[in-house]
């Protein structure tokens, strides 16, 4: 044991000394980030807002109900409503919509809602009527939205004709009550309600997703460092020097395991600290994130071990970990948020340490420390698995 | 040509490295295909819904969700899988509609559905949807509500003459609309932006990686014994370029023909496309050659060059596209311009979904050959007084 705290000794002073590990293990996740946080931030779609025009061609009472409708869709915030004079200024509007940021233009709009003229007439007395709804191609969701706005008013107005209609024949109405009765069937009230269950964010912030994806990315290459240890010894030739003391094949191996677990914690602790003051990151309770800094850095080890016990020189070992490093790590949603793509991707990510680092972030910021326990769990098994396999390849590498 | 063998050499090097195989060849056409089968189809915001034996009502409803445009509509088995779902972001919203949904509203009884959402705003919209379909088929049973309270009629009879009357009854309806021109990206084909987005990416980020090439070069004295033989120093220098220029444009070749052939790509007037991948590629390879010319360790300027290819793309739109940066990030496009990768973009983008030709790129040529002129004047300076030193 003394040996191996001897050997590792030894390899973190050289390693820290050279400052690829500074660049591999620190620069780059950290500039990465900065620049990927730049880009991506202003993008996560926290706003929806939509930019509505009215027509009220009509100027009923009916129109007066579906403004008030409106005016609470405003005061959601959910969308700004202006009202036009024409349905050609309106579809001149929403056309000039798709191709704002060219024409700079301040009057445009997602989507126009026309009330034609006596459509409140026409349908207080139990005929039909249409309303007209223009949307945008180029803004699909707020275009829905003010579709759905108008079918539900519209679907409401329905209703109460049918509702009217159903209870009573054509002849059977006195014209005196019909208003009475419209009132009674429109406060009639609907048998399907829909609550509202507020859930959870089982999710990582933007910046806290974008640093903890190439932290994790970029850790493989740093415990990469300290694994080809092993090849760099054989190639320089104090392999055979180190086995001519008398300690035996497993404190030079297990020396090595400890600079690249020390390593891979270091770079990975200094990267939390410094995504976390200077791009104000939030990776969540310590200790929760220690325990998966850990069990991640030790399934590294154990996956670059297997490829350091295949290979031959510590070329191939860097190429082949830089391979298999950016296939996990693209899997894994280092570099975009596989578990919202869905579908296969997002099941197979699932194959990778990252992946399970990243929903242990995620979990724990949805939850307590408990939370990250499932996945500390997972990347422990892949560490332990491959660990155990590299070890039987490994003891035969470590020759003379 | 001395100049033309210095150049081959090059290349036979970055062919013989098998794992230069996958980074410069295997890669890009993996990430092309990644990014066309989860992205090349539009992301509509997805609301799950739960209908365990929900009954005919409760299929109904859904069919009045699916039937809404804009949005996508998942099944989903049980409500933990649901809930889980949506706190993971997998889903933006989730509907549960409970057992016997059917049966009690037929009953002339209530129901509740939940709504899953995080407190997020596109979940909002998709509430609207929800609202909107809920009101669709209340509107019956409120009729019928309505008609028995009457005391004429019982509640399933008039629950059948509402039907009836629905389909009789003179609508008030919405008539649906669609002006303008869809959203720029959404006329490209499904891998077609993925495509020049990794193409530009990855010449980009080879001819830096490829760099390292010629820091051993230096390295290991093989320019300096270039130098010792009769061969003036700027062949050298116009060797050094052409190889890596020859890197750029098999890798870029590579990719174009193969994206095409493989996943249908329609990369534009080939003219066109060709001409941006060689004024690009010079850009690419100057950049290269200058790294090459500066650094003295062959790893750290592996570590800096991918941080300045990746970091790079980011900014020049590779990644989250141009066309979306400039729609809700208008500070962020514009500073995406000054990188190559943005003019490439934006050429390919006018001969993409434009269908122009080299008459419409001109200013995006001219931009990219200004940035290879300057750059490669740099680095040619630089390498000869790298090389020419004792």
């Amino acid at each position: 044991m003394r040996a191996a705290l001897l050997i590792a000794r030894k390899d973190l002073r050289l390693r820290l000394r050279d400052r690829s590990l500074i660049i591999w293990g620190i620069l780059a996740p950290l500039l990465l980030s900065t620049i990927f946080s730049f880009v991506f931030n202003p993008l996560s779609q926290d706003d929806f807002h939509a930019d509505f025009v009215l027509v009220d061609a009509d100027r009923g009472p009916l129109a007066d109900s579906f403004r008030q409708l409106l005016a609470e869709l405003e005061d959601d915030g959910l969308a700004t409503i202006r009202a036009v004079d024409s349905e050609v200024e309106a579809r001149r509007q929403v056309e000039a919509g798709s191709e704002a940021f060219a024409s700079g233009d301040a009057d445009t709009a997602d989507a126009a809602l026309v009330i034609p003229e006596g459509f409140s007439q026409a349908v207080l007395s139990g005929g039909g009527g249409q309303l007209t709804v223009l949307g945008s191609r180029s803004a699909q969701l707020s275009a829905q939205v003010a579709y759905s706005v108008a079918s539900g008013f519209a679907a409401e107005l329905h209703a109460v004709n049918v509702a009217l209609h159903t209870a009573f024949s054509p002849e059977e109405v006195d014209p005196l009550r019909t208003a009475e009765l419209a009132e009674q069937a429109q406060s009639t009230p609907n048998p399907i309600s829909v609550e509202d269950i507020t859930a959870s964010t089982r999710q990582l912030d933007s910046t806290t997703q974008m640093t903890a994806g190439m932290g994790v990315f970029f850790l493989f290459f740093t415990v990469q460092f300290g694994v080809s240890g092993l090849l760099e010894e054989r190639r320089l030739g104090t392999m055979s020097r180190l086995l001519a003391a008398p300690i035996g094949r497993t404190p030079v191996i297990l020396g090595k395991a400890l600079t690249s677990f020390v390593l891979g914690v270091f770079s990975l602790t200094v990267l939390i600290v410094a995504t976390t003051i200077l791009l104000g990151a939030d990776w969540g309770n310590p200790l929760g994130v220690g325990l998966l800094v850990m069990a991640g850095v030790f399934a590294a080890m154990g996956i670059l071990a297997v490829v350091a016990s295949v290979v031959r020189t510590q070329d191939q070992a860097g190429s082949l970990g830089a391979i298999i490093s950016l296939v996990l790590g693209f899997l894994g949603g280092t570099f975009f948020p596989v578990s919202q793509v869905g579908g296969l991707l997002s099941s197979l990510s699932l194959l990778t340490p990252h992946a399970w680092f990243m929903r242990g972030l995620g979990d724990l910021a949805g939850g307590d420390v408990v939370a990250v326990l499932p996945s500390v769990a997972a990347l422990l098994a892949f560490g332990l698995v491959t660990s155990a396999v590299s070890w039987v390849f490994l003891r035969r590498a470590v020759v003379r | 040509m001395k100049a033309l063998f210095i150049a081959r050499t090059s290349l036979r090097r970055l062919m013989r490295e098998r794992s230069n195989i996958f980074f410069v060849f295997i890669l890009p056409m993996l990430l092309i295909l990644v990014f066309g089968a989860a992205f090349g189809g539009g992301l509509q915001p997805r609301i799950g819904v739960v209908t365990a034996d929900a009954g005919p009502l409760g299929e109904e409803l859904v069919g009045l969700m699916e039937a809404t445009e804009g949005i996508t509509v998942k099944a989903v088995e049980e409500r933990d899988t649901l809930v889980t779902a949506v706190e993971r972001g997998q889903l933006e919203a989730g509907l549960v509609i409970p057992e016997e949904y059917d049966r009690s509203l037929r009953g002339g009884g209530q129901a509740v559905l939940d709504f899953v959402a995080r407190p997020d705003p596109t979940a909002q919209a998709l509430r609207n949807s929800v609202d909107a379909a809920v009101a669709q088929q209340g509107a019956l049973l409120r009729a019928a509500a309505f008609a028995a309270a009457q005391g004429t009629v019982g509640f399933s009879e008039a629950l059948e003459t509402a039907a009836q009357v629905d389909e009789a009854a003179p609508v008030v309806g919405v008539r649906q609309e669609a002006l303008g021109e869809p959203f720029s990206l959404d006329r490209l084909g499904q891998f077609d932006l993925g495509a020049y987005s990794e193409l530009l990416l990855f010449v980009f980020l080879t001819s830096l990686t490829g760099s390292t090439a010629l820091i051993q070069s230096r390295q290991f004295g093989v320019s300096r014994r270039m130098l010792s033989t009769p061969t003036p120093v700027r062949t050298v220098l116009l060797g050094e370029a052409l190889g890596r220029l020859g890197v750029a444009l098999v890798q870029g070749l590579f990719i174009m023909l193969g994206s095409a052939l493989v996943f249908g790509v329609d990369w534009g007037d080939p003219l066109a496309a060709a001409t941006i991948l060689v004024v690009f590629s010079l850009g690419a390879s100057a950049t290269g050659m200058l790294m090459g010319a500066v650094f003295k360790n062959d790893q750290q300027a592996g570590g800096i060059a991918v941080v300045l290819g990746l970091g790079l793309a980011a900014l020049g739109g590779a990644m989250v596209p141009l066309a979306v940066m400039k729609e809700f990030a208008p500070t962020l496009w514009r500073v995406a311009h000054l990188t190559p990768h943005a003019w490439g973009i934006e050429a390919f983008e006018e001969i993409i979904i434009r269908d122009g030709g080299l008459a419409d790129i001109l200013l995006e040529l001219a931009i990219l050959l200004a940035f290879a002129a300057v750059v490669f004047t740099l680095a040619t300076w630089r390498l000869r007084v790298t090389l020419t030193r004792a």
